[in-house]
């Protein structure tokens, strides 16, 4: 079967600056692909490549059987792609805002509202839909983020930090979304730095300066690194390679 | 004092960092005088030079032909020669082919010398008025002269009558335009640029971080203004030196006190913008905002293009408010009658206090939360 | 004990609605005093008023032995905040925007070197001193900001979700400095979505609706604890949605991180050992301690179940 994400040596510079260095991975449909790493390690970069927004500097990629290069056009009517910088219109209504982003997508009339009807309810947005966006409260606003990468039914979902500053309760809540998307066959691929919700992945990279150094299931990463939690590995990945860079 | 001017320091230090950060905007506000001043300086000009005449002469004459070439000398004309009499003279009008006609009869040669004199006619385009009487003049002029001349005969001494005009003896619209735009140009990058900066730092969340740290809201303020200060001074320059080397625009009076002037102006320009960006939430409204408050009074208000005493009653009230008006009345005064302080105090003084006035009235109005 | 803040009633409407409905609390000197509560609770609005930037509608606080409202000038000089989203200049590079805020704080050359240094080891910048910040990840920006607000030495220094987006390597290192600071004797009121955070604090505030649910030591608060708490082994943790109706006589379940937990009403039962059986594919389940997080549970997730049921 295709892969959903396949990359060969993805290299991203600015300047001299490495960001993204000779990444090469492979995600299957329907997986959920957590995307570790430290601040600074190339995930946000990395992301913007595979959704065809950031030209690579070299390697290739394939993207839903897109090349991120040349049909990016391809890539962004299958993919949904939630920024880490909340990216809606603060002064419109929550409606207003997924009017507009099924609108961009070529949705509209009942079938936008069908649509939207039945996002609303997965999300339960339904009783904010007339309201400010900027009135309601964070949680709730990464929903309407979440909903609006998703109107479009795209095969492929970029989530990048979504539950940032999202209390622990409603952060359940966005993870159960999620697994209910991944149970229906979209592709999620995920970045986050809270550890436990990191758990819920099929499978898991930490990126450090770019490369990957540590790709696996939970249970494995665990298992391999002798640690109780994925917590703990993180930890102990980005130091040894950070010591073994510091000594280079 | 010290400590309060030390961060005034830090706080100017950062703005200038802005400035030089964002070259396009740095470049804009550099050659907007120069490219401003070539547009009034051509473009805007409305000194006669090369005008296209006709001269309609159905008989050509010795007279005629003197005539022709007398006016095809002057540097206000160019007369391609005589034509034929036509049954339309506004024909060549109309084409856009001659912005003055002079018919002379048929007869003209010989009813010169007859008792009554000859009839001629003007016709000039007067779409520009001062342009169109200016060429009327000038023909006239022209023409009294050369026929005098031909004739042989001396002005009837009934009158002697002599005109002298004052400070701009060549009546060249550079020696106006310079002043004006002086005002015009150090007026808008000051309000503009400050407006913008301040709002800037509301929009991005960091006006809240500024407010809690020792920096007090004055001291915010003169940092944010401090560079301004010296940006629009460069302007000034810039302004004098185009203006002398390539329209020969010289100073008559005192640069040090066009320059002391000048910035009392500069300050009062900056209060507005000031007071703007305690209104305006966004730096888009805040552009829109000191654009409406400084180009259009000064432009049309200051008795930059349109003398004040000509405008119907309520807009000279309003005239009198714009600082420009008072600063137009220091740099003409300064610049083409080198006159100094003894016969300009009234004008700064009203420039400096308005200044106080708007600098006091944002400084109240400057909010110190969110 | 002299107190660094005393807050009597405090009172804020937002919009119309009411973001602070009657808040007291003290805050001991030297104290490291946490808020935490659910999206929309109230934090940052709490937060925003403490810091002098927006005035409350009514209420009484003393601050550092000060009236809010009316020395709030000179409160000014000796708090330091760092609002939710705090913004740095993007034009200007890592060191430029950190020499600002410093020299704004006259500090001794020295001193200033030697903060400059050790904030950006913490932060892991160094390498990126020259970089204009507005080309840094969100989370290098996050720690940037976080530096710029820890140059100087105030009395009280307020961090509204400082820890947000920053991973968690640095998290740790973060929480080690605000150890240092509070053993200087500097009191910090912070906030944080990281239940493993809240539970560094000395004293936490849990605010839900713009009141206060709860406060205390995080010992006190779990000594509250009404449930008897289980984790149950095996089974996929997302497997089991929070939209289902828990088994009987289990109040709550939710995952946390590779298990489930499982909070059940009414303490020990012998019958309870084998509550794994209700799970489908769980194969163990034993009896644990809660910590803040499963407190948040609790406290929180029954009002936001009935709110989600309202909605259904
Ligand atoms: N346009 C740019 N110019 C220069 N450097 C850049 C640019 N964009 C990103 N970088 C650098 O690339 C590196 C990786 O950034 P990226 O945003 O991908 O990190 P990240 O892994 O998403 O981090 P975080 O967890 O903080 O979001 C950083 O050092 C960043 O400063
Ligand atoms: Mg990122």
């Amino acid at each position: 079967m295709q892969a959903s994400i396949e990359t060969r040596d993805l290299t991203r510079r600015f300047g001299s600056f490495i960001a993204v260095d000779r990444l090469t991975l492979r995600v299957e449909r329907g997986e959920v692909f957590g995307f570790l790493g430290a601040n600074g390690a190339g995930k946000t970069t990395a992301i913007r490549m595979l959704c065809g927004l950031l030209q690579p500097s070299s390697g290739t990629g394939k993207v839903a059987g897109c090349d991120i290069q040349t049909e990016t056009d391809g890539i962004r009517s299958r993919i949904g792609y939630m920024p880490q910088k909340f990216a809606l219109y603060p002064d419109f209504s929550v409606e207003m805002n997924m009017r507009l982003y099924g609108g961009l997508y070529g949705l509209k009339g009942q079938a936008l509202r069908d649509r939207m009807d039945v996002i609303s309810r997965l999300l339960n947005l339904e009783p904010l839909l007339s309201q400010r966006t900027d009135s309601i409260p964070w949680g709730w606003q990464q929903r309407l983020n979440l909903a609006c990468a998703i109107l479009h039914k795209p095969e492929i979902l970029f989530l990048d930090e979504p539950t940032a500053s999202v209390d622990p309760v409603s952060r359940r809540h966005f993870w159960d979304i999620i697994a209910e998307l991944a149970a229906s066959g979209t592709t999620i691929f995920v970045t986050s730095h809270y550890m436990d919700e990191v758990e819920y992945c099929g499978r898991v990279a930490i990126l450090v300066q770019g490369r990957i150094a540590a790709l696996d299931t939970p249970v494995g990463l665990k298992t391999t690194y002798g640690h109780a939690s994925l917590g703990e590995v993180f930890l102990d990945v980005v130091e040894r390679a950070q010591t073994t860079s510091s000594t280079q | 004092m010290k400590a309060s001017l030390r961060r005034i320091l830090v706080a100017g230090h950062k703005e200038f960092l802005h400035i030089i950060r964002d070259p396009q905007t740095l470049a804009i506000v550099i050659l907007m005088p120069v490219i401003m001043m070539f547009l009034y300086g051509y473009a805007l000009n409305s000194d006669i030079h090369n005008a296209q005449l006709l001269v309609e002469a159905p008989v050509p004459s010795a007279a005629s032909r003197a005539l022709t070439s007398r006016l095809n000398a002057s540097t206000f004309f160019s007369v391609p020669g005589s034509i034929p009499a036509s049954a339309d003279p506004l024909q060549p009008f109309r084409s856009g082919q001659a912005r003055a006609l002079l018919r002379l009869p048929p007869d003209f040669e010989a009813s010169l010398r007859r008792p009554g004199g000859a009839a001629l006619q003007v016709i000039v385009d007067g779409s520009d008025p001062s342009v169109g009487s200016r060429m009327r003049g000038a023909v006239e002029g022209a023409v009294q002269k050369t026929l005098m001349d031909y004739l042989d005969i001396e002005p009837p001494h009934i009158l002697d009558q002599r005109a002298v005009v004052l400070y701009n003896p060549e009546q060249r619209s550079a020696m106006f335009f310079v002043p004006g735009l002086m005002a015009v140009i150090l007026l808008m990058i000051s309000a503009l640029l400050t407006s913008i900066a301040i709002t800037r730092e509301k929009e991005t969340g960091t006006m809240g971080q500024l407010l809690i740290t020792p920096l007090r809201p004055g001291e915010i303020i003169a940092g944010k203004l401090l560079p301004y200060v010296v940006l629009a001074s460069l302007d000034g320059l810039l302004i004098l030196i185009v203006g002398r080397l390539i329209f020969g625009v010289q100073v008559a009076g005192n640069l040090f006190f066009l320059a002391i002037c000048s910035l009392i102006y500069v300050f009062t320009a900056l209060s507005i913008g000031l007071l703007v960006s305690t209104i305006a939430k966004r730096q888009h409204h805040a552009m829109m905002m000191a654009l409406g408050a400084t180009m259009m009074p000064t432009v049309i208000l200051s008795g930059f293009i349109f003398p004040i005493s000509s405008m119907p009653l309520f807009l000279q009230v309003i005239a009198h408010i714009v600082p420009a008006t008072y600063y137009l009345q220091i740099v003409r005064g300064i610049i083409l009658k080198g006159v100094g302080l003894r016969e300009l105090w009234q004008p700064l003084l009203i420039l400096g206090f308005e200044g106080l006035l708007l600098f006091g009235l944002s400084i109240r109005k400057f909010r110190i939360k969110l | 004990m002299s107190l660094a803040l005393r807050i009597r009633d405090l009172i804020k409407d937002h919009a119309g609605e009411k973001a602070l409905k009657g808040i007291s609390f003290e805050v001991p000197e030297g104290a490291l005093f946490g808020i935490i509560g659910a999206d929309g609770a109230g934090k940052s609005t709490l937060m925003t008023i403490l810091a002098t930037l927006m005035d409350a509608d009514s209420g009484e606080v003393e601050e550092l032995g000060l009236d809010l409202k009316k020395d709030f000038k000179i409160l000014r000089h000796r708090i330091a905040f760092m609002p939710q989203r705090f913004s740095l200049y993007p034009d200007l590079t890592v060191v430029e925007n950190l020499h600002f805020f410093a020299d704004l704080y006259d500090l001794d050359p020295a001193e200033k070197q030697k903060r400059l240094s050790d904030l950006l080891k913490f932060s892991a910048l160094e390498p990126f001193q020259k970089r204009r910040a507005g080309l840094l990840s969100g989370g290098m920006k996050q720690k940037l900001a976080l530096c710029c607000c820890l140059l100087h030495r105030p009395s009280l220094i307020y961090l509204d979700e400082p820890t947000v987006g920053v991973d968690p390597v640095a998290r740790r290192d973060f929480w080690i400095l605000l150890k240092s600071l509070k053993s200087e004797g500097i009191t910090l009121v912070v906030s944080t979505p990281y239940m493993d955070e809240a539970k560094l604090c000395d004293t936490l505030l849990l605010l839900d609706h713009g009141k206060v649910l709860d406060s205390g030591s995080p010992r006190e608060m779990l000594s509250r604890y009404p449930y008897s708490l289980y984790r149950i082994r095996g089974p996929k943790p997302l497997a089991y949605s929070a939209r289902k109706e828990p088994p009987q006589g289990v109040s709550l379940v939710y995952p946390a991180g590779g298990e489930l937990r499982a909070a059940v009403d009414g303490g020990m039962n012998a019958s309870q050992d084998d509550l794994w059986k209700d799970f489908p594919g769980a194969n163990a389940s034993e009896s644990m301690t809660p910590d803040i997080e499963d407190l948040f549970f609790a406290l929180l997730s029954r009002e936001q179940a009935s709110l989600e049921k309202t909605v259904k």
